[in-house]
């Protein structure tokens, strides 16, 4: 990252650092366009020396920056709703001459839909006593949906969707706890991998580029255009820290709080890629959250973009976590027996 | 020694291991007693409000409330080696700062639970008082003359910490230990230490809350919030404010925030109260443009971080209710006028006509001053001084609730460190035409992402157009990870080797004021 961290500063998020210094190689020369959400600025920055440095060379090629919601209610609706037809749904039309008409959008949304259906059976038998696939495995499918062409990568998800269910899980005792993975973006499964060799199960997702929430179906009503509803059920789904009302804190915090009860989980990872503003804050009020208002056991840690295999700090800070929940379930088992 | 620039060796006023200077400067009978006689004007100002009961109670009550004590050494270090009209300029903007802000915190601590308000003798008072974020434009305060608008963070942080540059470090740590990492920016950092540690007055009848000025800053504002037992608003401001398309969001979230504090005070928007206002607003606007028109010349005269200190006040939090300021910028250009004609210089040589750009430390506000008393080097106009002065449409109300949408995604520094390439980058090179400038000051505040961002493109275009770039590294309000001594060292290194100058006063190039205030 010698090149990105020249660009944009060595405390600058690691992440955005590896795209540009990616970019910066010809990496992403296949781009017809980017499309940078104003969500977080480190982003933005990133995709601006991408753009000035040019760094994609397609003639056609072309980046847009968009103003996305930071807060979940109707005014807000129409601001997202403009800002995508604006900044996405037109650029890609008159520059691609892209269908952007509502059918257009049906149809994309029904092609998504059966991604999400497919991505939520599979991630539903996390669920299991003995799940039937690893948390490193689901993730390697979930983020193939994130940048895969769908029509490609549907027969694949329905062939692995019909081999588990035959599959024969892991014997209990396999894994030593259960946990749901909760925090900022993660793109590499290996950190998933990481926690599982440490004695977890990762149960469920709940981090950027995870599927919960982002992999559930969206049901589009007739009597609406399209784009709206799109953008309702992002504005209203979305679990991301930029939503800063209140209600939406809360309801972030709520929100893992359901998933972990519903995919059973034994305690929380709160995870986080160094530099990342957002979920530096975010991950020390969830932290402090759910130990002392919701009662979950967590482990929270802030880590390099790139974990590697090799990482052994998170490696052990894992394992003594492991430890740390079976103490509790053993002193639980006593309580209990009492 | 006396009334001539650089005729003190201001290095030698600073004694390492001392909270203060030596002794006062001496700048010729009639600024030193000009300067004496301002002295003393604060030290009345300051002893009437700190002799109140409330403020005495404040005293013991909030760590923070001790910064103040260094008050008059903080208006001392940015009055450093400066001489007749610009003497006279810096101190009608510091002890205007001043004045505002013994208002501020005495009505603060009437209306607190726990000071003036704790058997509900200024319930009458804490009705009337709406809790704004610092980082929030009080352009949506002009149209409600029947309440008070008052930001807590204000007194115990921002100032705070340009006062006293350990003066926040406690707060810092508070956060740290609720697991904030230190790579954030000080500032919402120590705010929401101030939360954790209970340290901010409980008071008002409610409040809003903002997404300026970045990322970092509306996530302290989140957990902030649950701290506060107040209702709450919170004002979305779009980060893409250059593009037509977000104006009327913008618009939406002010009006908004006016009917939540219209339901939460029982107050209406008064048109004829916001158009009295805005005409002060505007003039103000107009006559910051003169300064500046000024400042684009060979003669100078508005210059260094004073004019950055007191346009953040006027700009964000005065907006136009309080006339005083208008007379007082009327005062300050009238003297710029007389130095202009009377080509009166700012420093002893002018080597280097600068222009400062990205986010100034807060713990050395007076590092403008160091520059040109050191190396010459005059620092023209920075990068949070250059605000909107578009005047505001008070008559056509619709035009109106547009012009305020505007202005308050356009909050200091925000207009520059968010809302793309075009007004982070592009600007400066504009602004360096403008202003003939060949050197930029370009703060790396290490905390801070958006700017952070920019530094390879802007390295490499000034590169480009032939211009000095001095990168100048510090941590906003942490003087523990870059010290001011480390900030001018970033300052000697450039002029001492790659300019090859010689400092007009040697004994300010290598000094230790780690112990300062």
């Amino acid at each position: 990252m010698e090149m990105g961290g020249y660009y944009l500063t060595a405390l600058f998020c690691e992440a955005c650092r590896a795209l540009l210094e990616r970019a910066l190689e010809g990496g992403f020369n296949f781009l017809d366009a980017v499309i940078a959400p104003e969500a977080c600025a480190m982003m933005n920055r990133c995709v601006e020396n991408i753009e000035h440095l040019n760094c994609c060379t397609k003639p056609k090629f072309f980046a847009s920056y968009c103003d996305v919601p930071m807060k979940s209610d109707e005014v807000t609706l129409k601001h997202y709703v403009l800002q995508m037809q604006e900044h996405v749904l037109k650029p890609l039309h008159e520059h691609y001459g892209i269908d952007i008409s509502d059918q257009a959008i049906r149809q994309a949304v029904e092609d998504q839909n059966k991604i999400s259906r497919l991505i939520t059976e599979i991630g539903d038998y996390r669920k299991l006593e003995q799940p039937r696939i690893t948390g490193y495995e689901f993730a390697v499918f979930c983020l193939a949906s994130y940048c895969c062409p769908k029509d490609l990568l549907i027969p694949m998800l329905e062939e692995t969707a019909e081999e588990l269910k035959t599959r024969k899980p892991e014997p209990l005792g396999t894994y030593r706890a259960r946990v749901a993975l909760v925090g900022s973006e993660v793109d590499d499964p290996m950190l998933l991998k990481l926690a599982e060799e440490s004695g977890v199960i990762v149960v469920a997702d709940r981090y950027c580029f995870g599927s919960l929430p982002g992999r559930q179906e969206i049901v589009l009503q007739p009597d609406e255009d399209a784009l709206t509803q799109v953008c309702r059920y992002y504005m209203t789904s979305g679990q991301c820290p930029r939503f800063l009302t209140t209600e939406k804190v809360d309801e972030r915090h709520a929100y893992v709080d359901k998933i972990a009860k519903e995919y059973h989980a034994d305690g929380l990872i709160i995870e986080q890629i160094k530099f990342c503003d957002y979920w530096d804050y975010g991950r020390a009020l969830m932290n402090a959250t759910m130990q002392h208002e919701y009662g979950y056991p967590t482990l929270s840690i802030d880590r390099p973009y790139n974990v590697g295999e090799s990482s052994g700090q998170i490696r052990t800070r894992i394992q003594a976590f492991v430890e740390s929940l079976e103490i509790k379930t053993i002193e639980r088992k006593e309580r209990e027996a009492k | 020694m006396g009334k001539e620039l650089n005729s003190v060796e201001l290095g030698k006023l600073n004694k390492p291991g001392k909270r203060t200077y030596t002794h006062r400067e001496w700048r010729g009978w009639k600024d030193t007693f000009y300067d004496f006689s301002r002295w003393l004007h604060n030290l009345k100002v300051m002893s009437k409000f700190i002799l109140k009961p409330t403020s005495l109670k404040a005293l013991f009550t909030y760590r923070w409330f001790g910064n103040y004590l260094a008050a008059f050494d903080y208006i001392d270090r940015h009055m450093e080696g400066v001489r007749g009209p610009q003497l006279r300029i810096g101190h009608i903007e510091y002890d205007s700062i001043v004045e505002h802000l013994t208002q501020t915190m005495d009505t603060l601590f009437k209306c607190d639970k726990r000071i003036g308000n704790k058997h509900g003798k200024y319930d009458a008072l804490n009705k009337k008082l709406v809790i704004m974020d610092e980082n929030g434009m009080m352009v949506i305060a002009t149209g409600f003359p029947n309440l008070k608008f008052l930001s807590k963070e204000v007194p115990s942080v921002y100032t705070g910490s340009t006062i006293a540059q350990d003066g926040v470090l406690h707060y810092i740590d508070v956060s740290e230990e609720f697991q904030i990492p230190s790579d954030v920016c000080p500032m919402p950092c120590a705010e929401l230490g101030v939360a954790i540690d209970e340290d901010y007055p409980i008071c008002g009848v409610c409040s809003v809350h903002c997404n300026t000025t970045c990322d970092g800053s509306l996530m302290g504002n989140q957990i902030e919030d649950r701290h506060d037992d107040l209702p709450s608003f919170t004002m979305a401001a779009p980060m893409r404010h250059q593009q037509q398309s977000v104006l009327a969001y913008s618009r939406d979230q002010v009006v908004a925030a006016i009917h939540f504090i219209e339901e939460h005070t029982g107050e209406k928007w008064n048109w004829d109260a916001f158009a009295k206002n805005m005409k002060v607003y505007n003039a103000q606007n107009k006559v910051f443009d003169e300064w500046l028109e000024i400042n684009k010349t060979d003669f100078p005269q508005v210059c260094g971080n004073n004019l950055m200190l007191y346009r953040d006040a006027e700009y964000m939090v005065i907006s136009g209710r309080d006339a005083t300021f208008l007379k007082q910028d009327e005062e300050i250009l009238r003297l710029a006028k007389e130095g202009y004609q009377h080509k009166v210089k700012v420093a002893k040589e002018m080597r280097h006509r600068a222009l400062v750009w990205g986010v100034h430390a807060q713990y050395y506000t007076a590092f403008n001053q160091w520059l040109a008393n050191c190396w010459g080097i005059v620092v023209l106009c920075d990068m949070l001084s250059f605000t909107l002065t578009k005047p505001i449409h008070y008559e056509d109300h619709e035009q109106a609730m547009l012009d305020l949408g505007e202005y308050n995604m356009n909050m200091i520094m925000r207009n520059h460190s968010n809302g793309g390439y075009e007004v982070g980058v592009e600007q400066l090179w504009q602004y360096c035409e403008e202003y003939r400038a060949d050197t930029v000051i370009m703060y790396e505040h290490i905390g801070c992402k958006s700017m952070a961002g920019y530094h390879g493109l802007i390295e490499e275009e000034g590169r480009k157009r032939g211009l000095h770039i001095i990168w100048v590294y510090h941590a906003l309000m942490n003087p523990t990870k870059a010290s001011r001594k480390d900030m001018r060292e970033d300052v000697n290194r450039y002029m001492k080797t790659v300019m090859r100058e010689t400092p007009l006063d040697p004994t300010l190039v290598d000094m230790d004021d780690t112990t300062r205030w």
